[in-house]
């Protein structure tokens, strides 16, 4: 499986780099009188329903797929594990402020607080990268937080106190690796999860502005024609489908080779 | 209205919208009984036809509630609750009420209950009615079937204002015995072929046969209504298709053509009063130039528009008035596409090689669509719109806060043409849906014209004027009058429909 | 253990405040109004202010937020401006649908989930595996809507097998309100199955890997009683983790489901109120949302306790 993530993703890095060079068409070139045209010769993937070209949008709408999951799951995995850490190495009132914080996150319904940051922020795609990324964060801070507490319980932490070394040693050398493989896939699923939320976020007016293609907002656009023309929602919601599974395969890869002990 | 015309005039729409229905069952008798599913979008907001400030509360109105006039499907007035008016000088109405008309609770309506009415719109403090019957004075009950409306100045819009919430006469009982409860609970308040039954918040709203109902003719056949709100087209088209409603309230331009194909429902084209466009901000750059508003209406392609986005399901828009009104002008052509004029303007305007700037428009799939459109035609142009999608509260209020350049604004229309124009392009300070700020001398002179005479013809021809002054000036982008399709279960039969969208089941029937 | 509920119950009078004041800030920072949006098709200003009034809505905004915390003390959470009824009601209202659906949905991922987590785990690398794994990859990388999408077309449509849209009361309707709840559920249910499915794998995996497995192996038990008696219960404290922390998200952020499958749950009530602008229905539903998810984050950390004694606070 992992070469074949690996491959998947590659290819998505490589369509999102070279777009201009690998689309047949303008993804923004309309043509009202071919719209909705079954795919095809000229149109491989079809066209949507102002006619523009369904696999051009397709490719194009892989830099903002990829940057959407990446860059907020980066952000949240970054300040997640930061505060989790925090939280869970060094207790008592540093705990109690840090995961009130979170809880008062978590506590607001995932898509009001994304909407209402987004008004904010302003609509576009950095309004939504932060949004996102705060979204997530309580996640991989409470998740970081249990491991650090179970992790801080063993024994081997105790040998490396009585040993002498210091704390921010033994959180980075003896915490954070064994820590990081449930961060590690929890990451690799939050990608899918950033990735359908940006659609969402797209759904209701606040992710990328139009007429630049997203996967999200295409499978929203082609909603209302899945009888008529589903190929305007296969297109992205494979490229979206496949992406996903490859991130993930590869997010499994990275996690094997992080904890050896798993190694078959 | 006797059921053969209606059956008639279904049968005519259906056969004009392409479809062969089984003339075989033309000739049945209408019948009583079942209960009718109805999809609408949305639910209702109150029950009380005086607080009423939203689309979707009307149409469970025209089904209880009766106005003193109607409409019928050419949007002539015609009686209804009152049996007859006349106007003996411009400032006076007079009305002779029909007699022997009960409320749904029994009570009695007559002069008295009118006034009753009046008086409660003009003075509740809630009252979202006291802008259209503004022009009234006061109500005189001049026996125990006539009323007399003295008029502060004359107002040739205020007849077709009581076809709709205006008109609307709710029992004076209910209001004084439970006044705030009538928000969400009508029972016993409406003249209407239809009581009210229940209200179920998120579930449904449900209406029965009124037996005592005083018009003998024709129905009411059914014997419940069930409203349920169904916010998601997708959903509502399936539910139709898969049987779980009998009727759903407006269909959109994508889906007109596959449901006409599918011999499970039919789909009745119902033309609309609405006028969809664009306003452009007077006080702000670019578009307080003048050269600059006329260079995008140039290089805007409204028949493009029409056929690729709305899939001819709608006109090319004129003006503010529909070709479903009277005073529809169909001498005026629409703004035609001329990109040399275009550029002409651009140079007169300062800005030959194009400008740029932000159309805020609602995030709605159609809208995008048609934003998407605009973008690559005004492109063409060497004009350059980014877009802003946003959600329709935050739409409202950059409009009233005139916080825009270019809008988006979807107006669903009224029977009187005063009521697509009047408020959108007299000066007003304050806040106003004249959003645009537009404040031209001669246009308002004219306006005020065109509530002061009465007869039909001179005001058809001060609107047409109004309408040329409007395609110079552009205050507004007008791109088009949308058709509203309802689609129907075949086992609906007698539905007629009326431009003003509303659905009204008095002789509607099952099969 | 009663002095740590009641330690953690204290703390989140803060968290509570740190929301309420946050959807207050957020709500008047974005652009809208109620009574706007309400009323449409209306440009009656005296109207319009005279209900601006009547609902406080004309005060600056931090004493709009001590009205309302004062209100809210005295257990009145208001009324909504668009339909008038007490907020309370409108939640009562929605939580229904809401809490059925997420019972609906973790049933169906628990019962998916936990065995072939455990097979997967247990069998690793054989094709029960390779099943249990590519089960938990598909139902992650699904799209909900798609799936929704799919279901509704080949259930509803085509088949005609489920209802595809409306909310039928199970505790009255026993059987047509499950029928009604299937659809929704199964597309909620498969991908948290999937999370959870993953979830347990990655953490059985983790704790055969433990040195005390290898003691409990060489002393000759068998790998389902190692399992059983030494691992599950370690294992699961990234499940009821990931549990705990959906089941908030299951009951308040739904929203596509509920949207997709015309549900009427607190997930499309919060965004409409959004959408609306109706203030007092979204700060007394998020403050309600916050409530039950401060709830079901102490259960969990209880759990832990109860799970693995060395993180009992002592």
């Amino acid at each position: 499986m992992a070469p074949f993530g690996a491959a998947v993703l590659l290819a998505a890095v490589i369509a999102a780099l070279a777009a201009p060079l690998l689309s047949p068409h303008d993804p923004l070139k309309q043509d009202l009188g071919n719209a909705l045209a079954r795919p095809g010769r000229t149109h491989v993937l079809g066209t949507d329903n102002v006619g523009r070209d369904v696999l051009s949008r397709v490719i194009w709408g892989t830099r903002v797929s990829l940057v959407a999951g990446l860059v907020s799951v980066a952000l949240a995995t970054a300040a997640g594990s930061l505060l989790g850490l925090l939280a869970g190495y060094w207790g008592g009132r540093v705990d109690g402020m840090v995961m009130r914080l979170m809880d008062a996150v978590l506590s607001f319904p995932p898509l009001v607080l994304a909407l209402a940051l987004g008004a904010v922020l302003g609509a576009g795609l950095s309004g939504v990268l932060i949004a996102l990324g705060v979204v997530y964060t309580p996640t991989f801070a409470r998740l970081m937080r249990g491991q650090v507490l179970s992790i801080k319980a063993r024994d081997y932490i105790d040998a490396a106190r009585a040993l002498g070394a210091s704390g921010l040693r033994v959180a980075c050398r003896h915490i954070v690796p064994n820590a990081a493989a449930p961060i590690i896939v929890q990451a690799s699923l939050s990608v899918a999860f950033t990735i359908l939320a940006e659609a969402s976020l797209s759904f209701l007016g606040l992710g990328i502005q139009p007429p630049q293609p997203s996967w999200g907002s295409m499978i929203n656009a082609g909603r209302g024609y899945m009888q008529q023309a589903p190929w305007i929602v296969f297109g992205p919601g494979a490229a979206l489908f496949v992406t996903v599974v490859g991130l993930n395969v590869v997010g499994d890869a990275v996690r094997d080779a992080l904890d050896p002990r798993l190694r078959a | 209205m006797a059921p053969t015309v209606t059956r008639r005039t279904f049968l005519q729409i259906a056969a004009a919208a392409g479809l062969a229905p089984n003339v075989a069952f033309a000739a049945d008798p209408p019948k009583k009984g079942g209960t009718l599913r109805v999809g609408f979008y949305v639910e209702a907001v109150t029950m009380d036809p005086h607080l009423s400030g939203s689309k979707v509360d009307r149409q469970v109105y025209y089904n209880i509630y009766e106005p003193l006039l109607t409409l019928d499907t050419k949007l002539n007035i015609k009686p209804g609750l009152a049996e007859s008016w006349t106007q003996p000088d411009p400032k006076t109405l007079v009305f002779k009420l029909r007699r022997g008309v009960k409320f749904h609770d029994g009570t009695a309506f007559d002069a008295a209950a009118a006034k009753f009415n009046f008086d409660r719109m003009k003075t509740e403090p809630k009252s979202i009615r006291k802008g259209e019957v503004a022009s009234i004075d006061s109500v005189d009950v001049v026996d125990a079937n006539t009323i007399r409306l003295n008029l502060k100045r004359p107002d040739a819009a205020l007849p077709a204002a009581l076809t709709d919430r205006a008109g609307m006469m709710v029992s004076p009982k209910v209001i004084q015995e439970r006044g705030s409860s009538l928000e969400r609970d009508a029972k016993g308040a409406g003249t209407g072929p239809f009581e009210f039954v229940e209200w179920v918040k998120d579930s449904h709203l449900v209406i029965k046969r009124n037996d005592s109902y005083w018009n003998k003719q024709g129905g009411p056949y059914l014997d419940r209504v069930r409203y349920r709100p169904i916010p998601d087209d997708v959903v509502k088209l399936q539910s139709l298709q898969g049987g779980e409603i009998d009727v759903m309230d407006y269909v959109l331009p994508r889906d007109v053509a596959p449901m006409k194909a599918d011999k499970r429902l039919v789909v009745v084209d119902v033309p609309s009063l609405a006028d969809f466009g664009y306003q452009l901000n007077h006080a702000k750059p670019p578009f307080n130039v003048k050269a600059l508003r006329q260079a995008v209406a140039y290089a805007i392609d409204l028949e493009q528009i029409v056929k690729g986005v709305w899939l001819s399901v709608g006109y090319p828009a004129n003006g503010p008035i529909s070709p479903a009104s009277w005073a529809y002008d169909r001498g005026i052509p629409p703004i035609k596409r001329d990109l040399a004029k275009a550029k002409a303007k651009l140079l007169e305007g300062g800005a030959p090689a194009g400008f740029e700037f932000t159309m805020t428009t609602n995030n709605l799939p159609i809208s995008v669509q048609e934003a998407e459109v605009i973008q690559a035609q005004l492109a063409e142009a060497g004009i350059k719109m980014k877009i802003q999608l946003v959600d329709a509260s935050t739409l409202i209020a950059s409009g009233n806060a005139k916080n825009f350049q270019m809008i988006s604004f979807q107006w669903s229309g009224r029977p009187d043409p005063d009521g697509n124009i009047y408020q959108f392009f007299k000066t007003t300070p304050g806040t106003s849906f004249n959003w645009s700020g537009i404040s031209n001398e001669k246009l308002d002179a004219l306006l005020d014209r065109s509530r002061e005479v009465s007869s039909p013809a001179e005001r058809k021809k001060i609107f047409s004027d109004i309408t040329k002054i409007l395609q110079d000036e552009i205050p507004m982008l007008f791109i088009v009058h949308p058709i509203e399709p309802k689609a129907f279960s075949p086992k609906v039969q007698g539905y007629d429909p009326i431009p003003d969208g509303m659905m009204r089941f008095k002789d509607v029937w099952l099969r | 253990m009663s002095r740590l509920v009641l330690h953690r119950l204290a703390a989140t009078v803060p968290v509570l405040l740190l929301v309420t004041a946050g959807v207050f800030a957020l709500l008047h920072l974005t652009p809208g109004d109620p009574i706007d949006t309400m009323m449409s098709e209306s440009a009656d200003a005296t109207a319009k202010a005279h209900l601006r009034k009547e609902l406080g809505l004309d005060q600056p905004i931090y004493v709009q937020y001590v009205r309302w915390m004062g209100r809210v003390l005295r257990g009145d959470l208001g009324r909504s401006i668009r339909n008038g009824e007490p907020v309370i009601e409108n939640v009562s209202r929605r939580i229904r649908p809401s809490l059925q659906l997420a019972l609906l949905a973790m049933t169906i991922s628990l019962l998916v989930a936990v065995p072939l987590g455990i097979v997967s785990a247990v069998r690793r690398n054989t094709a029960a595996d390779r099943v249990g794994t590519t089960f938990a990859l598909f139902g992650i990388c699904m799209p909900n809507f798609l799936l929704a999408l799919l279901l509704i077309f080949v259930f509803g449509v085509t088949l005609r097998w489920l209802p595809i849209s409306g909310y039928v009361d199970p505790m009255e309707e026993g059987f047509d309100g499950l029928r009604s709840l299937i659809l929704p559920a199964v597309t909620l249910g498969l991908a948290l199955g999937a999370v959870i499915t993953r979830t347990l794998r990655s953490s059985l995996l983790d704790a055969l890997a433990e040195d005390y497995v290898r003691t409990a192996r060489a002393k000759g038990l068998s790998e389902w009683v190692v399992v059983r008696s030494h691992v599950l219960k370690n294992a699961l404290i990234p499940v009821v983790t990931v549990l705990g922390l959906q089941l908030g998200t299951l009951i308040g952020g739904a929203v596509i489901t509920e949207y997709v499958f015309a549900l009427p749950g607190v997930g499309r009530l919060v965004v409409d109120a959004v959408f609306a602008r109706d203030y007092p229905l979204v700060q007394g539903v998020i403050l309600l949302i916050a409530i039950a998810f401060i709830v079901s984050n102490l259960l969990v950390d209880l759990l832990y306790g109860w799970i693995d004694p060395r993180i009992r606070v002592r």
